[in-house]
């Protein structure tokens, strides 16, 4: 028996697949935001084990500021993290993407949100990351870069600056799709 | 725009209507309507071809420099 597999299928996985990351990203974003609250206001045994067994109590011991600056640049990438799929989610659910006329302007704002959004999260990473980094000179125990989920900016700066390029390019393409459908 | 299409003295003179051009040329209502008043970026040569070959014209006849 064949099984065909064509674009709609693909993109309905690609639909169902973001849903799944995005809800779990937006528990990891709700997680951080509700441990980071919890450990500040209510019991300080929280930042022992933050988030899937990360330890920060040791930097929560040391000096609330800088736990405070270290968990802020962990939600804000959490939550440009949550952003991304969902925009994608509203981008394939709103069904405004017509392969038979795919380069739209909504499409081509959608490519340069995410690029922005990338470039963010690149920031923000890179921020705590040095910032973590200032911490360990500092004499605090810190944890891994990835545990802390503030790994691999350049890989975001570098999936930025390619939706850029791309964003060019599609701007490009609606210019010739116009007036491929104004030719007669 | 300086090109200026004439189709519709065309289809005057030959007392066509835009249904029945569209029909004889095969082209949707909407692209000649398009053409019509003055929209199209282009046109191809086969359209062009098919538009003459219904209303029994020349190319200038229906396709106009104005400056």
């Amino acid at each position: 028996m064949e099984i065909k597999i064509g674009t709609k299928q693909i993109l309905k996985f690609l639909y169902i697949l973001s849903w799944i990351i995005f809800i779990g990203v937006c528990i990891e974003a709700g997680g951080f935001i509700f441990n980071t609250f919890y450990a500040m206001v209510l019991n300080p045994m929280g930042a022992e084990n933050y988030w899937n067994g990360l330890d920060l109590s040791s930097l929560y011991n040391f000096d609330q500021g800088y736990f405070l600056v270290i968990t802020f640049y962990m939600i804000i990438v959490a939550v440009l993290r949550a952003l991304i799929f969902y925009l994608f989610i509203r981008l394939l659910h709103g069904k405004k993407l017509d392969l038979s006329h795919p380069f739209t302007i909504e499409f081509r704002n959608f490519i340069s949100l995410v690029a922005y959004i990338a470039l963010g999260i690149g920031l923000f990473s890179k921020m705590g990351m040095q910032y973590s980094a200032w911490l360990s000179t500092k004499g605090v125990t810190m944890p891994d870069l990835e545990y802390l989920r503030l790994g691999g900016p350049d890989v975001w700066f570098f999936m930025g600056v390619i939706l850029l390029v791309i964003s060019q390019i599609f701007k490009r393409g609606i210019e010739m799709q116009n007036d491929n459908e104004l030719t007669i | 725009m300086p090109i200026v299409v004439n189709l519709d003295v065309m289809m005057a003179k030959r007392k066509m209507s835009l249904n029945e051009l569209s029909e004889k040329v095969e082209l949707t209502l909407s692209n000649l309507s398009i053409l019509k008043t003055g929209k199209a970026k282009a046109i191809r040569f086969s359209t062009l071809e098919a538009i003459c070959k219904v209303l029994e014209c020349q190319p200038g006849d229906i396709l106009e420099f104005v400056e």
